[in-house]
């Protein structure tokens, strides 16, 4: 069933029930499902076209992209928050040839970026479609295709995602197992809902009747009257929660009314979860897991496992089989390390016009995620670092986040990142950036890694950092660390 | 007043937020225009209280006071009095 049925189906139930709330204003289920009507409705002479969209997160957002699937149309959602060049690379990309704007994202780029466009229809609250161009052409698109997200990719090239109904719906309906999500639960959405992780807090509320409460992260005091709302199910990434537990009274008092603090899109540590305990002992953590290429969610760890088993992601969620291969495709026994694979309907169509980056990615119907990792003995999965991490140093394949574990482990350090430079008869070497512990000494971390680790892993030189190499979309990856590596350089 | 807007767009330019060519209006939005987000708001609210010598109330922490150059440099002066 597509996603946007689910409403039409809730407006006949419970038509005045809640389903979007935003700032001061909220809309029922009946209405909702008017207003994706309206602007659905200059959708409509389109037969299974693409259409990006360029819309901040907010209610219109959600009642645009409704629209593109009610007409049965393609949907782009653009990551909004990208310089201009990468939303252009993407489009590039996309071959779309119809776009969907806000007014405030129409005068942002301006009217000569919308020049490329066969359609271009702007949208505001008060008018649900006020069409600039319009012209239809044909589009040979995969029958099954109703979104695509794009990853930006750990190599940089935008690589569109192709969703099903099927595969939203699908996932959609485990993550409510997971989280017992009903219709008298409200999630809230500060995280960008151009993405896998945000359009799935939309889905899974929605397909359950109930709410979701639209804010940002922006700032702090609105962030935290948002959760104080009487929202029963918080979303975030990891850095979510590190920024929130900056302000302790105020987490305390707005999360006092949260049943659930939920993440995903980058492991939880230990320290975030035990500020977390110790300010709100009733609040369950539940850290998720998962990729674009599968929907969204693929694992989850159960919430009485967190605080044995934090630096695992669980178990598959419901309609997910994972397993570990090892290089010849097989089923690897636990505790050794392979490729995290996975199948179940969520499982992407593939990559959009890009048959060859598909049949890397999904082999006999297992998608390869590209994370290494580990089956542990009760079946919960450990991940070791992503498989195009492992760098040559000296010649010898290394797994980065193994050394960086190792050096922390045994040292009086807080986060340890290691950097591949480039060396004159090695070819690649290593530096280490440190955020330092008290009692750091660059002496005494030297003096181990000459003592444990083999010649060609001693690091050139030692750096002391004061914040987490993120990327732009906040997480930790080889690049992240070799761009903050060159920003501290450049620095000196 | 200028002194301290001129301080605020210094840093913003010198920690890659901003193009060095690219001109700021006193009421623009900060984060509507891609310049500034969560983390970076974080990072300049630190660069902030440590310049001035000031303490920001978190009932203060809200668009008014963060989302533009005027915003920023009027709340700096109230606090700085």
């Amino acid at each position: 069933m597509r996603i946007d049925a689910y409403i039409t189906e809730y407006a006949k139930k419970t038509p005045q029930s809640i389903s979007l709330e935003e700032g001061k204003s909220s809309i029922s289920y009946s209405c909702l499902d008017d207003d994706i009507n309206a602007i659905a409705s200059s959708l409509m002479d389109f037969n299974h076209c693409r259409f990006a969209i360029l819309a901040e997160s907010g209610m219109l957002y959600v009642k645009v992209l409704m629209a593109v699937y009610r007409s049965a149309n393609i949907a782009i959602p653009l990551p909004i928050e990208f310089p201009k060049f990468s939303i252009e690379k993407i489009l590039n990309a996309a071959h779309v040839n119809n776009i969907i704007a806000t007014d405030t994202q129409y005068s942002k780029f301006g009217e000569d970026f919308f020049e490329r466009f066969g359609t271009v229809i702007i949208i505001s609250s008060s008018d649900f479609g006020k069409i600039l161009h319009k012209k239809i052409e044909t589009e040979k698109n995969n029958p099954e295709l109703r979104l695509v997200l794009y990853t930006s990719g750990t190599t940089g090239t935008p690589k569109g995602v192709m969703l099903s109904d099927r595969n939203l719906a699908a996932n959609a309906e485990s993550i409510i197992k997971v989280l017992r999500i009903t219709s008298r639960d409200k999630g809230a959405l500060v995280i960008s809902p151009h993405h896998a992780f945000g359009n799935s807090i939309i889905n899974s509320h929605l397909v359950a009747g109930g709410s979701v409460r639209i804010g940002n992260m922006n700032f702090i005091d609105s962030a935290f009257n948002l959760i104080g709302s009487d929202v029963s199910i918080f979303y975030g990434v990891p850095s979510t929660y590190r920024i929130l537990l900056r302000y302790p009274d105020r987490f305390k008092k707005a999360f006092s009314s949260v049943r659930t603090a939920a993440s995903a899109g980058g492991g939880m540590d230990q320290a975030i979860v035990k500020d977390i305990r110790g300010l709100v002992p009733s609040l369950e953590i539940l850290p998720m897991y998962g990729q674009t290429e599968a929907t969204a969610r693929l694992a989850y760890l159960p919430a009485e496992d967190v605080d044995e088993f934090v630096d695992t992601i669980g178990k598959a969620i419901s309609g997910v089989i994972l397993d570990v291969f090892d290089s010849e495709y097989k089923p690897a026994k636990p505790n050794i390390t392979g490729e995290l694979v996975a199948t179940g309907d969520n499982i992407m169509l593939g990559y959009l016009d890009d048959e060859i980056a598909t049949e890397k990615k999904i082999i006999n119907g297992w998608l390869y995620t590209g994370d290494l990792a580990q089956k542990l003995p009760n079946g919960y999965i450990r991940l070791l670092g992503r498989k195009d991490d492992l760098i040559k140093i000296g010649d010898h394949r290394v797994n980065p986040r193994e050394i960086e574990r190792s050096i922390e482990e045994n040292n009086e350090v807080s986060k340890v990142f290691v950097v591949p430079v480039h060396h004159e008869l090695m070819g690649t070497a290593i530096s280490l950036m440190v955020m330092p512990a008290t009692g750091t000494e660059i002496e005494k971390l030297f003096a181990f890694c000459r003592k444990s680790l083999p010649g060609y892993l001693c690091p050139r030189e030692i750096l002391f950092i004061d914040h987490l190499p993120l990327s732009e979309n906040g997480k930790i990856s080889n690049r992240s660390i070799i761009e903050e590596y060159q920003h501290v350089k450049a620095s000196m | 007043m200028e002194q301290i807007k001129n301080d605020i767009v210094d840093y913003l330019k010198a920690n890659s937020f901003m193009d060095n060519n690219s001109s700021l209006k006193d009421n623009d939005s900060l984060t509507q225009n891609g310049i500034i987000d969560s983390i970076g708001l974080l990072e300049l609210m630190d660069y902030i209280c440590e310049k001035y010598s000031i303490e920001i109330p978190e009932d203060m922490l809200t668009p008014e006071n963060f989302d533009s150059l005027q915003g920023i440099t009027n709340m700096i002066t109230k606090l700085a009095k």
